[in-house]
């Protein structure tokens, strides 16, 4: 990737880059928040939990903040072509690292009742489906960082492998609740908590989207691979 | 559409006879200029010759025209070096000091009537109030003199300065004025130091037209310089000058001494044309460089 | 309770300018029911309004509303036109220019002009920069060329001129004489740089190049800049004053007029639906 030049009014370049770091800071924030969450459900830390939940908040204000700084850009600076771009997707990846962080809290939430019943082998594949997905995140928000646009493809098509991981998961929960009644709610609220970490990679390939148009100026346009099954009428319950 | 190239073509032949009208105007211009030079050189073409410039005209047919030279050269400087400061300073007033207002107006009519005052008139004007005067204070002694000549010049080149002084500072944009007068720079010092250097151009060029019309004139000169048969540097002695001695030589009834008149008249001539061109080359020249 | 490590960033600036300290600037020009005629026509009607130090201000408004008479009441360049009068007060660091009494001379040190053409001397490059210098101060050889270098650095002007001091400023091109012309200005040291329409005469690049001068220059200078092009006073300015028809009808800070104006007149104006 070549240098980008620099413009001929410092401000405006300052200007630029402190949006890119927020943007930056706000991805690391979500990210933080949802490897927490998952140790939450590890330790069976209702108080942690907690916490999380609550810090969902400061993710919150620096959206708006970044909504803030977008309307202040657009108003005094009036970008144009690249810089257009790199403000409009700066504001559009702040709305999905919101969604980020809002599923993350969702899953710290659901760990306090999931603590309150016995455990379920499960779980471990759980943290495992959460790591692959910050891993998503972190991944695109160095692509976005770096306006590296291959980088940021090579995430959107690797959630492919994090779909795998999701269909797999929900069968061997289907197995458990089909194998003994009593895992049902643990295993209920685990579905739900899979399900908002999947959701969590989809934003992630929204962002990755994003990085794409940001640097090429055109939409991703190729058909994303969903290997989501679980919707698909080919779902058998296991035997 | 049949309408619309009828229509043209009407236009094209209303631009081409209005083309050939016009080229036709400047093909006479030119023409009488040409056959002026022609006929100026062809009759004094005999007369051209070293000896024009070296002999005086005492010695009529056998003689040139170096004391007139000399005495046109001498007249036309001292009334050059009193119209200049005069003239620009003037000019520099009016611009600066009284450019709206109904002073400024008035003295600008007053320079245009001086303007086209007959020059006979001034040389009279100058007759009486310095060669008459200076007859009485000297007894007779000085009467008529170059100087006199030179004032009468003066007040013919006078108000030809002014104007292209005047005309030439109210070139130099007013944003110049307000940049100086921004730093604090008083008026007097902004028009001496900055506005003149922009000028200068335009005001040298002036200066040199007004010579240019100086260099021609003959009636002043025939009551206030008089003419002097002999050379002559000392500007209170009577002196000699080309238009004077144009006039006397054409009067005379001999051919002899028409022939050396056409020289005398094609070396004035030359002279014009050539100021003329020279100030035109200068003020283009620095036209372009201020771009 | 939300954990301290993640407070968010701190709230966005308040109603007022303010100084880098956090206090609200201090005003350096105030205006007070300010009134001017020229030829009987009245073309400021009571402006009021507070200057802040070390900022830019602009001042923007369809063509006649006064915004280039205001900006050349501050350095009372009016005076060299007959029948023209001003009314009212401007308050320079606790005095009043209009005041006849207040030195003319005084008040051009204190107050610098650009104007929208560039119009350098028929000088060389140097004496270009020295000439104002010299009306109003002695000084040596060296520390003559010291003020000019000073000068022409300050005007991102140095490293283009350095090797053609001698030259004729007529030589320079349009965005090079502009910044001598600011270079000009500033070797006064003056407290308050006013530029009328400084780019309007320049091509984009000079214009940019102009535009981060005056970023720079406002560490040392209050700045006044009166400009058509509402993008440029969106871009360059702290505050906007927005004037129409000789009234001043809004003045704030630029991001609030161009984000959310508070009058439906200004917002009419930047938005292009009339003017």
């Amino acid at each position: 990737m070549s240098t980008p030049r620099e413009h001929i009014i410092k401000s405006y370049d300052e200007e630029l880059t402190r949006l890119t770091g927020e943007i930056v800071r706000m991805g690391e924030l979500a990210v933080t928040q949802l490897e927490a969450a998952i140790d939450v459900i590890e330790r069976r830390d209702e108080r942690a939990a907690q916490r999380v939940v609550i810090n969902d908040d400061a993710i919150d204000a620096m959206e708006q903040e970044i909504s803030h700084d977008v309307v202040r850009l657009l108003a005094l600076r009036a970008p144009i072509a690249g810089d257009l771009r790199n403000v409009f997707a700066a504001l559009r990846i702040a709305a999905d690292i919101e969604r980020i962080g809002d599923y993350a809290a969702n899953v710290a939430k659901r760990s306090i009742p999931l603590s309150m019943v016995a455990p379920v082998t499960p779980t471990r594949s759980l943290g495992h489906l959460a790591e692959l997905a910050a891993a998503e995140v972190r991944t695109v928000l160095t692509a976005y960082r770096d306006r590296d646009a291959e980088a940021a493809y090579q995430v959107w098509k690797d959630d492919a492998d994090l779909d795998d991981a999701y269909t797999a998961l929900f069968r061997q929960l289907l197995t458990y609740m089909m194998e003994d009644p009593r895992n049902i709610t643990p295993c209920t609220h685990l579905l739900f908590m899979a399900k908002n970490i999947e959701r969590i990679g989809d934003h992630a390939t929204n962002i990755a989207e994003n990085v794409w148009f940001l640097v090429h100026g055109e939409p991703l346009t190729k058909q994303r691979v969903k290997r989501d099954l679980t919707s698909s009428p080919d779902m058998e319950p296991p035997v | 559409m049949a309408g619309n190239s009828s229509l043209y073509l009407r236009r094209r032949i209303a631009n081409i006879m209005a083309l050939l009208l016009s080229s036709l105007a400047t093909l006479i211009g030119l023409f009488f200029l040409a056959w002026i030079l022609w006929e100026t050189l062809k009759q004094g073409i005999s007369a051209l010759s070293p000896s024009l410039f070296t002999k005086i005209t005492a010695y009529g047919e056998d003689g040139g025209l170096a004391n007139a030279m000399v005495g046109s050269l001498l007249i036309n400087f001292i009334g050059i070096a009193i119209a200049t400061p005069i003239g620009v300073l003037a000019g520099m007033w009016l611009a600066e000091y009284a450019n709206r207002s109904k002073l400024g107006s008035a003295v600008r009519f007053l320079n245009d009537i001086l303007l086209s005052a007959p020059s006979i008139v001034l040389g009279l004007f100058v007759y009486t109030i310095v060669v008459l005067p200076m007859k009485n204070l000297t007894d007779g002694a000085i009467t008529f003199s170059g100087l006199a000549g030179g004032i009468a010049l003066a007040l013919i080149a006078l108000p030809v300065v002014v104007r292209t002084t005047d005309e030439m500072l109210r070139l130099v944009p007013s944003t110049l004025r307000e940049a100086a007068l921004s730093l604090g720079v008083p008026q007097w010092k902004l028009t001496m130091q900055i506005l003149v250097r922009s000028a200068r151009s335009g005001i040298i060029t002036g200066i040199l037209l007004a010579l240019a019309r100086i260099s021609g004139e003959t009636a002043p000169l025939l009551f206030t310089a008089f003419g002097n048969n002999y050379m002559s540097f000392n500007p209170i002695d009577k002196m000699a000058s080309l238009p004077q001695v144009i006039y006397q030589y054409a009067n005379d009834p001999g051919e002899g001494l028409h022939a050396i008149a056409w020289a005398g008249a094609f070396v004035v001539t030359m002279f014009v044309l050539l100021l003329s061109l020279g100030s035109r080359l200068l003020f283009a020249r620095s036209k372009v460089s201020n771009d | 309770m939300t954990d301290p490590a993640f407070t968010p960033a701190p709230a966005a600036e308040a109603a007022m300018v303010h100084a880098g300290d956090g206090t609200p600037a201090p005003a350096k020009i105030t205006v007070r029911d300010l009134n001017f005629f020229y030829n009987g026509f009245h073309a400021l009607k009571g402006i009021s309004m507070d200057i802040p130090e070390k900022k830019v201000t602009a001042i923007i408004g369809p063509s006649g509303c006064g915004k280039s008479t205001l900006l050349r009441i501050f350095n009372r360049i009016y005076n060299i036109y007959p029948k023209l009068e001003a009314k009212g007060e401007i308050v320079l660091d606790g005095e009043n220019i209009l005041d006849p009494k207040y030195s003319l001379n005084r008040l051009r040190s204190k107050v610098g002009m650009v104007f929208q053409k560039p119009v350098p001397f028929p000088m060389t490059i140097f004496e270009n920069v020295a000439y104002g210098i010299r009306h109003h101060e002695r000084l040596g050889k060296a520390e003559m060329e010291n003020r000019v270098e000073q000068a022409l650095r300050s005007a991102a002007l140095w490293d283009e001129v350095k090797d053609k001091l001698k030259q004729n400023a007529l030589g320079l091109s349009g965005g090079q004489q502009q910044r001598l012309c600011i270079a000009r200005g500033i070797a006064l040291k003056p407290e308050v740089l006013l530029l009328d329409e400084p780019t309007s005469a320049l091509d984009p690049i000079a214009t940019s190049r102009i535009e981060q001068l005056v970023e720079e220059l406002k560490a040392d200078f209050t700045i006044v800049i009166v400009t058509h092009n509402m993008q440029q006073a969106a871009r360059c300015s702290d505050l906007t004053a927005f004037m129409y028809l000789g009234e001043l009808i809004e003045f704030d800070r630029t991001e609030k007029i161009f984000t959310k104006p508070n009058k439906k007149q200004t917002e009419d104006y930047i938005t292009g639906r009339f003017g």
